[in-house]
């Protein structure tokens, strides 16, 4: 197993490589790299740079260096953590991305956490009861859920739930109320829920309805192996056949679908940030876009796909660890 | 299972396929769905225009509405209609395929040729108001980039789905927004198939090297979140409302799928008796991937490519409702939504309709996908 762990280690090396290059390559191929570098970029008004700061991206980037040279430059720097300064207020990009990771991961992280809790026992009710009028319901639902785009959702929530004309129960946007910080602090946290449910409903329910379908399938294949038939000849009671030797043998497949709606949550974020106004990662990626503030953008991107290498590596030797039947090469 | 002792047919693989897939009711409904929305939006101009289809003034007789048609409307109304009669002769235009490739080329050449020296007649007035001895006006007569006096009218006989903050026809704006939600999922997939198919089929055919450098190129751009990628391509390269580019950054991105599947399946299939024979007779590597490889691994692909079209369209709309995509006053269902974010505490019209608009296709198309899935899997063939 441990020559598995280190061969699967060894195979990042490219891959990094890879991520790095391309990212490299965007700022590179950039048609914005001539204006920056005569000093223009002012047509934007807000986005004029000062001289120090040119200076500062062209060394960044290595600009005024070989590609190559100037690549394993920024490889080091990134390496360092250093992934230069912002050119819109001069602060240094990993510090903008550290005031912001931790609201993108909370949500993201729960939606994630809620979508397999719920998941796993409607995928495994409709697979129980294959066929019949339960899991045609749920499937059809689920198949709807996974088609409504999340915006659309949103946007629809907002109206219905969060002040339009209709209800008023929730708030529209932001992650605290003005007056939050008189709230006390249980007043605070309620607050702080309150503002958090429709961002983590509008990520949850396409991943769920995903998930749920590969329970549901991954399921089905247990529920026909023999060692079921095994476990209900010796007379064990149904409830222990289905919960302590089928559910347990249907989740390890599961536990690389995570891998999957890891990057949709990261583009969905962009997304429900936007909409609810939440000073999150996305919401930073999309102002950083419209501002064409490169070294966040490149950070950011970065950082997105070392998140999602990540979630593979740790989902390829999670599987091993589980599974004493996969076969390590 | 049925008693009756198994039948021999002479029944094909695309045939046995077609009636899986015709049995599975969600996915004919499906294919339906698909089909009667490329009917839409080819035939949008003509259901949702401010010119008349025929005007009578003074005894004169004419047709402003064909004179209003911009170069993609064009396209559309020639190019869709062509894929049907293909399809339709698919059976004589196979065995004539070199001829029938060559009238195919000539067609698309002879059209792009004439649009590009053809410039509309860009008619601001609308036939609405005007008099003639008889008109007959197409049945929402607005045009999707028409601006009235109407602003946020909500869904009326009118003005079926509302209206925008600028008075423009909700329902002309989504029927003209359906061709390029369509067009970008189709012709983004089809960059998809392509550049999957050929990366995979180089990699599970030559295997070695140029697999392990195949996979490793799949793994690194799996890495990057779509959404995301495709967002800083964009924003870097500003080629937000660009139709084309758009279509490009969304095929460059999503083969990945595409290419995992048909290395899997040319893996399968290189090693088996067929191909062994096909090459034992001296055929070439392409006539054998091009003859042998391909045609066996069409199912799955056509799955693949299916469910890729969903996502495309989705990512599209994400794009639009994000401001990188197609921008107003180009109608895009995304866009609208985008718009809808301002007012959406009053004007939920805004935000239903094209939002009901992406979920119908996104779920026609996926159930098309899931039908294509049940009906080329080997594994329900008995059933």
């Amino acid at each position: 197993m441990t020559t598995y762990i280190l061969r699967r280690l060894l195979l990042i090396i490219p891959t990094l490589f890879g991520i790095t290059l391309l990212t490299f390559l965007l700022v590179r191929l950039a048609p914005g790299n001539a204006a920056l570098l005569k000093g223009g970029g002012g047509e934007g008004g807000g986005r004029a740079m000062t001289a120090e700061q040119r200076l500062a991206t062209i060394k960044l980037y290595g600009l005024d260096k070989p590609p190559l040279v100037a690549y394993v430059d920024w490889v080091g720097r990134i390496a360092r953590l250093d992934l230069g300064e912002s050119w819109i207020d001069h602060r240094s990009v990993t510090a903008k991305i550290g005031e912001r990771i931790g609201l993108t991961a909370s949500i993201a992280g729960s939606a994630l956490v809620l979508s397999y809790l719920i998941a796993i026992p409607l995928g495994v009710t409709a697979a129980l009861r294959r066929g019949q009028g339960i899991d045609r319901v749920l499937t059809f639902i689920l198949f709807l859920l996974y088609s409504i785009p999340n915006f659309a959702a949103a946007l629809l929530l907002i109206l219905f739930v969060a002040g339009g004309d209709y209800l008023n129960l929730l708030p529209m946007y932001g992650i605290n109320s003005i007056n939050a910080s008189e709230m006390g602090t249980w007043g605070w946290i309620w607050d702080r829920i309150l503002h958090m449910i429709l961002p983590v409903v509008c990520l949850t329910y396409a991943s769920l309805a995903s998930i749920s379908r590969y329970a549901r399938v991954s399921m089905l294949e247990v529920l026909g192996q023999d060692f079921l038939r095994t476990a209900r000849a010796k007379g064990l009671s149904e409830r222990v056949v289905i919960l302590r030797h089928a559910l347990r043998n249907a989740l390890i497949p599961l536990i690389t679908i995570f891998t999957l709606e890891l990057p949709v949550l990261i583009g969905g974020s962009v997304i429900i940030e936007t909409i609810f106004s939440l000073p999150g990662m996305g919401q930073l990626m999309l102002q950083s876009l419209e501002n064409r503030d490169n070294p966040t953008i490149m950070g950011i991107t970065v950082l997105a796909a070392l998140v999602t290498l990540g979630s593979y590596l740790i989902a390829d030797i999670l599987y091993v660890v589980v599974d004493p039947r996969m076969k390590y090469e | 299972m049925s008693t009756n002792p198994p039948v021999i047919t002479n029944e094909t693989y695309a045939h046995r396929v077609a009636r899986r897939f015709q049995a599975d009711a969600f996915a004919r409904n499906g294919l339906r769905m698909v089909i009667f929305l490329f009917i839409l939006a080819t035939l949008a101009p003509f259901l949702a225009n401010s010119h008349a289809l025929i005007r009578v003034t003074d005894g004169q007789t004419s047709f402003p509405i064909f004179l209003s048609l911009d170069p993609i409307e064009w396209r559309f109304l020639i190019y869709v209609p062509l894929g049907g009669v293909v399809y339709l002769l698919r059976r004589r235009l196979l065995t004539h395929w070199r001829i029938a490739l060559c009238l195919v080329v000539a067609v698309i050449a002879l059209v792009e040729i004439v649009l590009a020296y053809s410039h509309p007649i860009n008619d601001p007035t609308n036939d609405r108001d005007r008099a003639a001895s008889f008109k007959l006006l197409p049945p929402i007569p607005y045009s999707p980039i028409e601006t009235t006096r109407d602003q946020f009218a909500p869904p009326s006989w009118k003005h079926p789905c509302g209206t925008d903050s600028t008075g423009r026809d909700i329902a002309a704006r989504m029927l003209h927004g359906a061709r390029t939600s369509l067009s970008i999922g189709f012709v983004s997939q089809s960059i998809a198939l392509f550049i999957g198919i050929v990366l995979g089929g180089l990699a599970g055919y030559y295997r070695g090297w140029t697999d392990i450098a195949v996979c490793r190129f799949i793994e690194i751009m799996d890495c990057f979140p779509s959404l995301l990628l495709i967002l800083v391509i964009i924003g870097i390269f500003e080629s937000q409302n660009n139709m084309f580019v758009i279509m490009a950054v969304i095929g460059f991105t999503s083969w990945t799928g595409v290419a995992r599947l048909v290395r899997a399946e040319f893996l399968r299939l290189s090693v088996q008796p067929f191909t062994l024979a096909a090459q034992a007779i001296g055929a070439t590597d392409l006539r054998v991937i091009l003859r042998h490889l391909l045609p066996n691994s069409l199912g799955p692909i056509l799955v693949v490519g299916t469910f890729g079209v969903a996502s495309a369209i989705l990512i599209e709309s994400s794009l639009s409702f994000l401001g990188f995509g197609m921008q107003a006053p180009t109608p895009s269902w995304g866009d609208i939504l985008n718009e809808s974010r301002r007012y959406i505490d009053f004007a939920w019209w805004l935000a239903f309709f094209p939002g009901l608009a992406i979920l119908i296709t996104i779920m026609s198309y996926n159930f098309v996908g899931e039908g294509l899935r049940d009906a080329v899997d080997p594994r329900l063939r008995l059933k």
